[in-house]
């Protein structure tokens, strides 16, 4: 693909990133000879030949909750980043294309739920659940992170819908479910990627506050959960780094990756963008 | 009186999307199954509390949330409790009233809040004019840090200042709102000691807030800066600043919208960079309750958090309509 | 006696790859009292053209060589940086479509204010405005404007306004930059007079007025210069060059402009076989041989001067003077 080429060299160095961390995430896990959740030393031992990136208030392997964490972190996002991109492409697909009464009532929900932070009410959701698993977690965030999807999706069907083929495709008597599988999504499916890598990025960040207020998944850990940790250990005002550096600076990656990664897209896919350079 | 019509439309808006807010904070939390109470009490007071106590507290939790009656009752008795301002009693510092502690941390984030979003705005959003008006070098510089800070959760940036400027440079305090063997007090002594304290929190929030807005800025402004006026301005050599202040005016206005619709981030944002900085806000304070078990100082903190968010929408929606004379217009009749 | 003499232009868009010759040497002069209009096909270096004019180039223009000495200053415009501050004062740019010309945020007495205060001196703001509602009032619109913003004007007054702000710091030269190019017939006409109008009452000295537009410039205009490929091939009054144009590429371009059809206007710049010229190449011949029937051996191996005969001057090797009767004008 020709548009691909004029992209910058940075876009290619994120997404190698990126990369690099979901194959961390992946072989990490299998990889450790130990759990994270194993008492392997002293507590806050520094970064060593023991323990490569050191151990934190218990004794447990820092590197060995990283890999861990990443994987419950990524697993997370792709979860809820999928449900949100679903539920969002759903709800504004429909509000776009069949206009009128349902329009006005699922953007008129969309805009409360838009207006009402999410993180709210995960939170309210999450102190009600005395268990949650990664699953359930991953499913709540994918609940309410759909409204900006919807939106944006409504906007470009409600232009889409304006076209031509559709028109034949309607007077032709063809069924709503169809006209909109194939006269109007596959014209979406760049936007939709780039929704979900926006919903993906969203997720993680979610997932990662709501474990630093303490409410993260039960039973396993998440970069969130091992950042809630450290701070309630102290480890900040202590000096030791490495517990709560290694975190801090894998979410970062993580979501700078996918933000670096997402604008490109967009000014490759994004029509208005691009019709610019062609005319200039 | 067009103006009037529009106000009172966004108004019954808010309305509705209060009255969600209310049932959710409501509902949300009685999901769990079987007497909240129960389910509460035992938690809050699992460990070693004498059976006296345990059922001092109950009854008083049977009694606030009025569990004797029907769920939709409970709601009324909640909501005219809400109203009245009294948001219960706190499980983990009983019988100490929720709406105290409230009022007490609540200061501490409005002054951490309000000139960080101020200034913020303010300054991403002039480095992001400038950034898209002098394009080359400076502009790519601009884009990156900023896509940087605003991609970096707010908490992350906060972690790393404080390690980096407080614990590896000792320049600032660890936290906290005022040092050790202190108190809260009017006193010059205080003030200077409170604002020193103040001054990382403050200054993470900022330049989180100035990276998200230079972005949205400069992308505004790159479209502005091929808009017509812009070539006629220059066509008269009318001063770079004069023509930056055209851009920054013009592109304000979508960036307004966008501010209105970035609030609940910001506001959920800034409260967990308090916790980093055990800054004596609302966020620290609906921290030690999520870890307490202190439900209805979790519930009353998750209130005021949407009430305000709901609250600076709607000033948003109105200064909108204030700054921009097409809107305005449109208003009044004319045109 | 002239107002302006534009000398040897040349100028370049540079890509990362290529260069683009916009103006390949191109010589103009527009007289006191008059209204030049240029003419050519889209990338025939007219709207680069104004852009130099105006002291106001695009980013990415590079003006290699060129003089233009306007009202005794003599301006180096391969060095433009330096002569910023005449812009607006000795020459100024009257854009194209009035609405996105003005800032929408700004009332028009605050712009205004802005356009002065960019000029030499120090002025207040009630002093700006006075000049501001003197000017207006010359271009029958009234005191109230000053307090308006641009959308609570309609489309006609918005034009006056855009001119009397072009105007404001009493222009030696305007140069309107295809300023008909987004309008209805009837704000055409509107434009037309107040075009006439702004020379006619001596608001400025001397319009440029760039167009494709070819019948709106035979009505207008008092000389005619034809841009082709950067250069000037063509130039004479008005009338001449419409009934008797000399240049094949004026002649192709001229030709249909008496047959008043619907959809000729289009169609007739288009009506040109060949494709425009190629600006990366520099050919050595006249830049227009490869679409002209009549080009010879010589067309292609050297490049024709612009030759005066009278008023009127043409860029063809077949339209040497000494093979032609001299025109009898």
């Amino acid at each position: 693909m020709n548009a691909l080429r004029s992209l910058p060299a940075r876009t290619f160095i994120a997404a190698a990133v990126f990369v690099a961390i979901v194959a961390t995430g992946l072989i990490g896990p299998i990889a450790a000879s130990a759990g994270p959740e194993e008492l392997l030393g002293t507590a806050f031992t520094a970064p060593g030949a023991d323990f490569l990136l050191g151990t934190d208030h218990l004794g447990r392997s820092v590197g060995v909750q990283l890999v861990h964490g990443v994987r419950t972190s990524l697993y997370i996002g792709l979860l809820a980043g999928g449900i949100g991109t679903l539920i969002g492409v759903a709800v504004g697909t429909l509000a776009g294309y069949l206009g009128r009464l349902a329009d006005e009532v699922l953007m008129g929900l969309t805009n409360i739920m838009i207006t009402i932070p999410s993180i709210i009410v995960l939170l309210l959701l999450s102190i009600s659940l005395d268990t949650r698993s990664v699953t359930v977690l991953g499913l709540c965030i994918g609940a309410v992170s759909w409204p900006w999807t919807a939106r944006a999706v409504r906007a470009q069907i409600a232009s889409l819908r304006e076209r031509e083929h559709v028109d034949i495709a309607r007077l032709s008597g063809e069924r709503t479910w169809r006209i909109i599988g194939v006269e109007l999504l596959p014209y979406m499916l760049s936007y939709i990627v780039m929704a979900f890598v926006i919903q993906l990025y969203g997720a993680i960040l979610a997932e990662a506050a709501l474990s630093l207020l303490g409410l993260g998944p039960t039973g396993t850990t998440s970069l969130g959960v091992m950042l809630h940790w450290a701070i309630a250990w102290e480890s900040i005002r202590g000096g030791q780094w490495w517990v709560f550096g290694a975190p801090t600076v894998l979410i970062t990656a993580i979501t700078f990756s996918l933000l670096l990664v997402q604008s490109s897209l967009d000014s490759v896919f994004n029509p208005r963008l691009r019709g610019r350079k062609e005319t200039a | 009186m067009a103006f009037l019509r529009h106000l009172l439309r966004k108004l019954g808006w808010y309305a509705a999307a209060f009255a969600a807010a209310l049932g959710l904070n409501f509902f949300l939390p009685r999901m769990l199954p079987g007497n909240p109470v129960d389910t509460l009490v035992a938690a809050s007071l699992g460990r070693g509390a004498s059976s006296e106590s345990k059922q001092r507290v109950y009854e008083t939790y049977i009694h606030e949330f009025g569990l004797d009656q029907g769920l939709w009752e409970q709601f009324a008795t909640y909501v005219g409790n809400v109203m009245r301002g009294d948001f219960g009693t706190s499980f983990s510092r009983y019988p100490a009233d929720v709406s105290t502690m409230v009022a007490d941390t609540l200061p501490w984030t409005i002054l951490l809040q309000v000139p960080a979003v101020a200034l913020g705005w303010i300054i991403g959003n002039l480095i992001g004019a400038v950034a898209a008006y002098r394009r080359g070098g400076f502009d790519r510089g601009v884009y990156l840090t900023s896509l940087f800070l605003s991609a970096a959760p707010y908490y992350c940036l906060a972690v790393l200042l404080l390690y980096g400027l407080a614990v590896a440079l000792p320049l600032f305090p660890t936290g906290g709102g005022w040092s050790f063997g202190m108190r809260p007090e009017w006193s010059a002594a205080f003030a200077a000691d409170a604002l020193s304290h103040w001054f990382l929190p403050f200054l993470s929030l900022l330049l989180v807030f100035i990276g998200g807005q230079a972005i949205g800025m400069r992308s505004m402004a790159v479209y502005e800066i091929d808009a017509d006026y812009v070539g006629f301005a220059r066509s008269f050599d009318l001063p770079d600043r004069k023509i930056v202040a055209y851009i920054f005016r013009n592109g304000m206005l979508p960036q307004i919208t966008g501010l209105a619709l970035a609030i609940g981030t910001l506001v959920a944002g800034a409260l967990l960079t308090e916790i980093v900085f055990s800054y004596p806000g609302i966020g620290t304070l609906l921290y030690d309750a999520i870890l307490n078990k202190d439900y209805p100082v979790i519930q009353a903190v998750t209130l005021l958090v949407l009430i305000a968010v709901l609250a600076a929408n709607f000033f948003v929606d109105v200064l909108y309509g204030l700054i921009d004379p097409r809107i305005r217009a449109a208003e009044k009749g004319e045109r | 006696m002239t107002l302006a003499t534009i000398r040897d232009l040349r100028a370049h868009y540079a890509t990362a790859e290529r260069r683009y010759h916009a103006l390949d040497g191109a010589e103009l002069a527009v007289e006191p009292g008059r209204i030049l209009g240029i003419v050519g096909e889209s990338g025939c270096g007219k709207s680069t053209l104004a852009s130099v004019l105006s002291l106001n180039p695009k980013p990415a223009l590079r003006v290699d060589s060129g003089t233009m000495s306007i009202a005794g200053t003599e301006i180096d415009l391969a060095d433009i940086e330096s002569h910023r501050s005449l812009r607006g004062g000795t020459v100024a740019l009257l854009p194209q479509g009035a609405l996105g010309a003005l800032n929408p945020t700004r009332r028009i007495g605050a712009a205004a204010h802005d356009i002065l205060a960019a000029g030499p001196g120090r002025i207040k703001r009630s002093a700006s405005a006075a000049r501001t509602a003197a000017r207006l009032e010359e271009l029958d619109l009234p005191p109230r404007v000053l307090d308006a913003y641009p959308h609570q004007l309609s489309g006609g007054m918005r034009q006056r306004v855009v001119a009397a702000l072009a105007t404001l710091r009493d222009p030696r030269l305007l140069v309107a930059d295809e300023p008909s190019s987004a309008l209805d017939v009837s704000s055409q006409r509107l434009l037309m007079n107040l075009l006439r109008r702004l020379v006619d009452e001596e608001l400025v000295e001397g319009i440029v007025l760039i167009t494709h537009d070819v019948a709106l410039l035979s009505e207008l205009a008092d000389r005619i210069a034809v841009m082709y490929a950067g250069r000037v091939v063509e130039q004479a009054p008005a009338r001449t060059l419409v009934e008797r144009p000399r240049h094949p590429y004026s002649k192709a371009l001229f030709a249909s402009v008496l047959v008043p059809e619907p959809g000729t206007r289009e169609r007739r710049l288009d009506g040109i076989p060949g494709s425009p010229p190629d600006l990366r190449a520099r050919e050595p011949g006249c830049a227009f041989a490869p679409r002209c029937a009549e080009a010879t051996e010589q067309c292609r191996a050297r490049r024709p001067a612009l030759i005066e005969t009278g008023p009127a001057a043409a860029a063809c090797w077949l339209r040497d003077p000494a093979k032609e009767p001299a025109d009898a004008r």
